[in-house]
């Protein structure tokens, strides 16, 4: 089928966080500091008042990766952690056992434990929710407002995010650890 | 011969509960009765907290998901590897001088993985999920699913060995023995190897795990060797164990100058290796007082009694023992905590918190409950394998040998 | 693609908990002083495979954009919302506090029923009651409280002894009609005193309007205070930042914080706070000096340019004076302004929005508009536009006199007081007694005035002083604490509000449908008016009839009955039909059925939408094509009656306008009519007006982040979420040598108050001043997890009025910190 990624553009961001409200709600998140599937990261800004290097700020919106070759599903002992059909890496909540070796396999931090069925969960391009509704965003997607974030299909080289990789500089983050993620940063 | 009839052909000692609680009331004995126990009662309310609570009773975070009942876990297979080391040295490679403590180092074994695993209940989330899954969607690039596939074979190897032992068969004891410890060695550099693959964790990352887990495994080994033996023959030893608790410290100094040796390198490679987030940790490593207790514990102290005269201070390596078990037990924490105390998110996710540095851990209640309990269950289980069956070597089957 | 079940199960079962739950908390909690109440509720709004799907487009009103959305239902639940690309004004975008109305909804706190005052004023005790008996409570009192009928009895039917505010909103204007038209009140005060009455008046007397900034089309941004990535506005906020970090835009924003914005911006000059008019007045200065401004255009549009140009060079108004006051370096200013002049005409000196800063404020925003106006970008693109305004039907009220009503009572607490009154000023004239006579009653709309007024003990003294105090809101805030009678609103997800017209160079009309019934016992405001007016009507007619001699008269001539329907003392008849009915009425009379259907179906409407909508791209949008776009209005003519959710009555502008002496349509850079009220007719830089600050105190300033609208949605658990509570800014190196550390607890004390909260250490501020954001530290016991959470900026703030419109100057408060 489809091997989705996103793109983002990430100076864009602003970092008025509508992606994380958006995916919560959109995905039932439960509310707590730790429990969210994607995150806007804050650069702290270098220099002394009113000397501040404005290039040091800056925000990285971040959250899985869906790694191609991807070390939580690596060590999922009984693979409850699964590529699906689009290439997106899942939790299969039946198969969890909560070791949480997952959780310290993933480089990202991307992972953490749903508190209503103990076991660990994280983004999954909203593909049991928009995407199974047959909508073409993903919530964080769809809401931002200086609109980020590119959402699709990358065998398709007609596709938007397609054109958007041939066109623009990108880099993946901790790309020397051969993971191979699908969120690329747009420069 | 059935199964029934082999079963009953096991030697098992009639013991009845006044056999039980017989035991000479000294202050010492009685002393030992209340902690066991009071370390019963602590794994029974930190299961109940368990029970109450799900892992909310544990400190464990989204930063931080292994805690202490994991390096609980390992502290007791970690032994059960090394008790196996032990008891392999008669029994499987024939060294007669060890055959004595043979029995005793299966059974400890049989018992320090059996408290690993009752911990480890109480970790992961759904075990029976565990069970189920682990056969039907085996993920074989997991070195969790090796590792506790391993360990599980690894149980059933010992007790086949050990109920040859009793019945004084060695032939198929050494043959069950012999497989028993390949799988066992497999199985714990496997639960190295769950520290080893990990790439988002460079202080983890590489072979140093898997080798060193063998390497502590035998050095706890034989800390608790001189245990069961002080403990067994009250430090008053026969001249037999003697010469064999002589022999195993000569080997222990061999063994833990090669840790020192082994932590030297690491530790050197990790500073000035040229990894930053890997030199990091190290350095954090080094101004953490665990390490240093670890260090103190494990390496000094035990090496400065055996060097004294070369293994020949029995009593005193008994009570060193204690002091490098204790050790054993922060090297546990240490490994688990060192790989998990660097951030891997670095930026602020909020405006209002200081950005990230190293992660806090402290165990909760509950995980120390658990895991202190994990003590009483072994030390309990131990007594009474000291009662049911017949742990000192047969005479007759070591002359038989002879 | 197949529904995931098992994970589906288990979510379905949490919305019904949580809502269950939620509301059980709540009965018991409400207004009980009761701590059991964990702060900690988890929250979710997410069903399982729904029986019944429906989707109904409305209109956020979690802030004052009013962005579309989009609002799924599942089994009767609002489950989502999710932005409307229909609506060029939103650009397809909702916020984290758009994504987040679904929990003001669903807040367990909310009010729920009429309460009637029980206990003493302030203390939080009410009684449960029925509509009926809270409007007869209005208008009749209990033994607690005086009611409307024995108020105006005893002030003789002097309707303006009722005072009354209200937040913005879309039907602001339903509850206005009754109570300045029907009920006949002058005493009205809402946000633009302080908000943005001197920038929108400001723009309005110099350039003719506020218009909007063509930020999608800009080179050049100077924005200075505003903060569009934290305050955010819609489009403004979009456009500009999808352009900036060497993307298309230059951006350089003046701003005594290193914000979010400076963190997109090519320059950051970081400016003493009260000191922009110097800097905008350099920029002119050098702009004059080099001749770099845009002299056909000036030639052609400005009023009294060479008196200005005069007054500029006169007064050395030069980057080395203004280094001085403004602590911008000389040649960052000559850089800004030659870059500016540069990149005109699309080059924008950004109006600004929250503009209560100082006591200069108005002088500095007409400097700016001038300033902007020099580089020719007014009505263009890329400039200032104006745009274009989709004309609605009309609704006619029946309006009747009363001859004993008065005029407002703060027409002295500044040079021009327009119809939406200063706050301070107002509140200020009743406690120091200076009123012409007693205001006895207030009711209060959608507004907080405990929270949002700055000198919260003199609100809370003002509420005290009134023998009858009315809230209508959706939470029990501090406010509502001070009331006799509170009425409960229900959120904008249960009504249908207003039609509104959204004046753009892509103009449309949107729609706020009702997504779901009004849960518990609230109702939307026109029919709580409706109420209302049907209790009070006859009762206070007969007052009228007591001490109106004109009425008298009328009723000796035509009769009652007939003085009572015609003559519009039936208040009531306003509100007889529902607002569906009025909205329907005023699209169809305009644009035909067929519009309005397209209105109720995408929720927005504009003529030629169906050929001009397109949509682009996943991210990209077509509302109108580029030509034929409204940059320009007619050629030269600056008669724009384009207003932008500015609240301010054009009317009083247009009123101003009139007077000048010169041809309408020009940039005005003399404002003679005002030299003769006392203001400066030229923006001129007054020391006197600057507030210096002492050693060792600090100049407080505030503001607004993305995540909270001011105190509307302090309570709000999603947004709890992502930011949990407000913390104090301060230097660094200023922190340290005080021993202050990050999450410490400060006392920040003023002349009028003072607040506790944790210490933020940080090089984004200065060492003279400390911030920290608006909206947090409320004080209800209603609010389970506002209450106590940060502080409240206006507990410090002092009520220094700026001179011109009665605004508040919020940025003129010394205060002093310690650890404690």
């Amino acid at each position: 089928m489809a091997r989705y990624g996103m793109a983002l553009d990430y100076k864009n961001c602003i970092d008025c966080k509508a992606c994380e409200s958006a995916c919560k709600e959109e995905n039932g998140v439960l509310l707590g500091a730790d429990k969210h599937r994607i995150w806007v990261g804050t650069k702290e800004v270098e220099g002394e008042f009113p000397f501040l290097s404005i290039s040091s700020s800056g925000f990285v919106p971040s959250q899985c990766q869906h790694c191609e070759a991807a070390p939580c599903q690596e060590v999922c002992p009984t693979n409850a952690t699964y590529y699906d059909e689009n290439g997106v890496v899942r939790v299969d909540a039946d198969k969890c056992i909560l070791c949480t070796y997952c959780m310290n396999a993933c480089p990202y931090d991307a992972r953490y434990v749903d508190d209503r069925t103990m076991t660990v969960d994280k983004c999954n391009f909203c593909s049991d929710t928009r995407l199974a509704r047959g909508e073409t965003t993903t919530a964080c997607q769809n809401t931002c407002p200086t609109k980020v974030r590119t959402f699709g299909d990358l065998d398709d080289p007609y596709s938007e995010i397609s054109e958007l990789l041939r066109r623009r500089d990108h880099y993946s983050l901790k790309a020397h650890l051969g993971t191979k993620p699908k969120l690329f940063y747009l420069t | 011969m059935s199964i029934k009839e082999f079963v009953a052909s096991i030697p098992v000692n009639k013991v009845g509960f006044k056999d039980i609680f017989g035991y000479e009331k000294t202050p010492r004995n009685l002393i030992l009765t209340v902690l066991t126990f009071g370390l019963l009662a602590m794994f029974a309310a930190g299961v109940g907290l368990y029970l109450l609570h799900g892992h909310h009773a544990y400190n464990v975070t989204r930063e931080h998901p292994w805690g202490l009942l994991l390096a609980a876990y390992i502290f007791f297979v970690v032994s059960s590897t090394g008790l196996c080391i032990i008891g392999s040295l008669g029994d499987v490679f024939g060294f007669k001088d060890y055959e004595l403590i043979s029995k005793r180092a299966i059974f400890g074994s049989i018992v320090t993985i059996l408290s690993g695993f009752a911990v480890i209940l109480f970790e992961i989330g759904h075990p029976v999920t565990m069970v189920i899954y682990n056969v039907l969607t085996p993920g074989l690039t997991s070195a969790i699913w090796w590792m506790g596939t391993l360990y599980g074979l690894y149980l059933t190897f010992m007790i086949i060995e050990f109920v040859f032992l009793l019945k004084g068969d060695a032939k198929f004891a050494k043959y069950f023995g012999l497989v028993g410890l390949i799988i066992g060695l497999a199985a714990h550099s496997n639960l190295g190897a769950v520290f080893g693959f990990l790439n988002a964790r460079p202080i983890s990352n590489g072979v140093y795990f898997p080798m060193y887990f063998i390497l502590t495994a035998f050095i706890t080994g034989v800390f608790i060797a001189y245990l069961f033996m002080g403990f067994r023959y009250k430090l008053k030893f026969p001249e037999r164990v003697k010469k064999m608790l002589t022999n195993l410290g000569k080997i222990q100094i061999f063994l833990l100058s090669f840790l020192a040796f082994f932590m030297t390198w690491k530790m050197l490679t990790d500073l000035y290796g040229g990894m930053p987030n890997r030199a990091d940790v190290a350095h954090h490593i080094l101004g953490s007082w665990t390490f240093w207790a670890e260090v103190i514990l494990v390496i000094v102290i035990p090496l400065l009694v055996l060097l004294k005269d070369m293994g020949r201070s029995h009593v005193a390596m008994f009570y060193a023992s204690f002091s490098g078990m204790a050790g054993i037990a922060f090297m546990r924490y240490n490994l688990i905590h060192d790989t998990q105390v660097k951030p891997l998110q670095m930026l602020k996710v909020y405006e209002y918190q200081l950005p990230p540095t190293w992660i806090h851990y402290s165990p909760s209640a509950a995980e120390w409950m658990i895991s202190l309990g994990g003590i009483g269950l072994c030390i309990t289980l131990y007594y009474l394998g000291t009662k049911f069956f017949n742990l000192d070597a047969d005479e007759g089957h070591a002359e038989q040998k002879a | 693609m197949q529904i995931e079940m098992s994970r589906r199960k288990f979510l379905q079962g949490t919305v019904a908990m949580s809502i269950v739950g939620g509301s059980a908390v709540s009965a018991t909690n409400l207004l009980a002083k009761d701590d059991k109440v964990e702060k900690k509720l988890t929250f979710t709004t997410k069903t399982g495979e729904a029986k019944e799907l429906k989707l109904v487009p409305t209109l956020c009103e979690m802030c004052v954009n009013k962005c579309a959305a989009i609002a799924r239902m599942e089994d009767g639940v609002v489950t989502k919302l999710d932005p409307n690309p229909m609506f060029p004004k939103s650009k397809n975008m909702l916020c984290p506090r758009g994504n987040a109305g679904i929990q003001a909804l669903y807040d367990p706190d909310r009010l729920k029923y009429p309460l009637v005052r029980i206990g003493e004023k302030g203390d939080g005790k009410y009684k449960r009651v029925t509509w009926d008996e809270a409007y007869e409570a209005i208008l009749n009192g209990t033994d607690r409280f005086k009611g409307l009928a024995a108020i105006l009895e005893e002030e003789e039917d002097n309707r303006s002894t009722i005072g009354y505010c209200a937040g913005e909103g879309m039907a602001e204007h339903t509850y206005k009609v009754f109570m300045q038209d029907k009920l006949g009140s002058s005493n009205f005060v809402n946000h633009a005193s302080i908000c943005l009455q001197t920038t929108v008046s400001g723009y309005a007397l110099t350039i003719g309007g506020y218009g909007q900034a063509d930020l999608e089309n800009a080179n050049y941004v100077i924005m200075a205070g505003a903060n569009r990535a934290e305050a955010i506005v819609t489009p403004d906020t979009m456009d500009l930042f999808k352009r900036t970090k060497g993307r298309g835009a230059k951006l350089i924003v003046v701003d005594p914080r290193f914000t979010n914005t400076a963190s997109h911006a090519d320059k950051w000059l970081p400016i003493e706070v009260g000191t922009d008019l110097a800097f905008v007045l350099a920029l002119t200065y050098v702009a004059i000096e080099e001749n770099i401004y845009n002299k056909k255009f000036v030639e052609l549009n400005f009023n009294g340019f060479e008196e200005y140009k005069e007054h500029i060079l006169t007064s050395k108004y030069t980057p080395e004076w203004a280094e001085k006051i403004t602590g911008i370096r000389a040649s960052d200013i000559r850089q800004v302004a030659r870059d500016f002049m540069a990149a005109a005409p699309r080059a924008i000196y950004y109006q600004g929005r929250r503009t209560a800063w100082s006591k200069q404020d108005f002088q500095l925003r007409r400097a700016q508009a001038i300033f902007s106006a020099m580089g020719g970008g007014i009505d263009r693109e890329g400039g200032i536009i104006f745009g274009k305004k989709l004309p609605l039907g009309k609704h006619n009220i029946n309006t009747p006199m009363y001859d004993n009503a008065q005029e407002r009572i703060d027409k002295k607490a500044a040079a021009i007081i327009g119809g939406s009154g200063s706050w301070i000023g107002w509140r200020n004239t009743i406690l120091e007694e200076k009123a012409a006579y007693p205001v006895r009653s207030m009711f209060v709309y959608k507004q907080n005035p405990m929270l949002s007024i700055p000198n919260t003990a003199k609100t809370k003294q003002l509420f005290e002083k009134m023998d009858l105090v009315v809230v209508i809101d959706t939470m029990p805030s501090d406010t509502a604490m001070m009331a006799d009678v509170i009425l409960p609103e229900c959120t904008y997800l249960e009504r249908e509000d207003p039609v509104k017209s959204f004046g753009s160079a892509q103009p449309a009309i949107a729609l706020r449908q009702k997504v779901i019934d009004p849960m518990y016992d609230t109702k939307p405001v026109i029919e709580i008016i409706r109420g209302l007016a049907e209790k009070v009507s006859r009762p206070l007619f007969e007052i009228t009839k007591k001490f109106d001699s004109e009425v008298q008269d009328a009723i000796k001539e035509r009769g009652e009955e007939s003085v009572y329907k015609e003559d519009g003392f039936d208040l009531a008849d306003a509100f007889r039909h529902s607002q569906e009915e009025i909205n329907k009425h005023m699209v169809v009379e305009k644009y035909g059925e067929e519009a309005y259907k397209t209105l109720l179906k995408e929720g927005v409407y504009y003529p030629n939408m169906d050929k001009f909508w397109k949509q682009i791209s996943n991210n990209e949008f077509q509302w109108y094509p580029k030509k034929e776009r409204f940059y320009s209005v007619v050629e030269g003519e600056f008669k724009s009656d384009v207003f932008h959710d500015t609240c301010v009555d054009e009317k009083e502008i247009a009123v101003l306008k009139k007077e000048f002496k010169t041809p309408s349509g020009k940039v005005e850079c003399v404002l003679p009519n005002l030299a003769k009220r006392g203001v400066s007719p030229m923006p001129s830089w007054d020391d006197t007006q600057f507030t210096q600050i002492p050693e060792g105190k600090f100049k407080f300033i505030t503001g607004r982040h993305a995540q909270f609208t001011q105190n509307s949605s302090s309570n709000n658990v999603m947004l709890l979420e992502l930011m949990p509570e407000n913390y104090l800014w301060i230097n660094k190196r200023v922190a340290e040598s005080k021993g202050i550390k990050f999450g410490d607890n400060v006392e920040v004390k003023s002349k009028v108050g003072q607040i506790t909260i944790k210490a933020y250490p940080t090089e984004k501020i200065g060492p003279n001043n400390l911030f920290f954001i608006h909206g947090f530290g409320a004080d209800s016991d209603g609010l389970t997890f506002a209450k106590g959470n940060g502080a409240a900026d206006n507990h410090i703030i002092e009520d220094i009025i700026e001179p011109v419109f009665g605004s508040a100057a919020m940025h003129e408060t010394i205060v002093e910190v310690r650890k404690v």
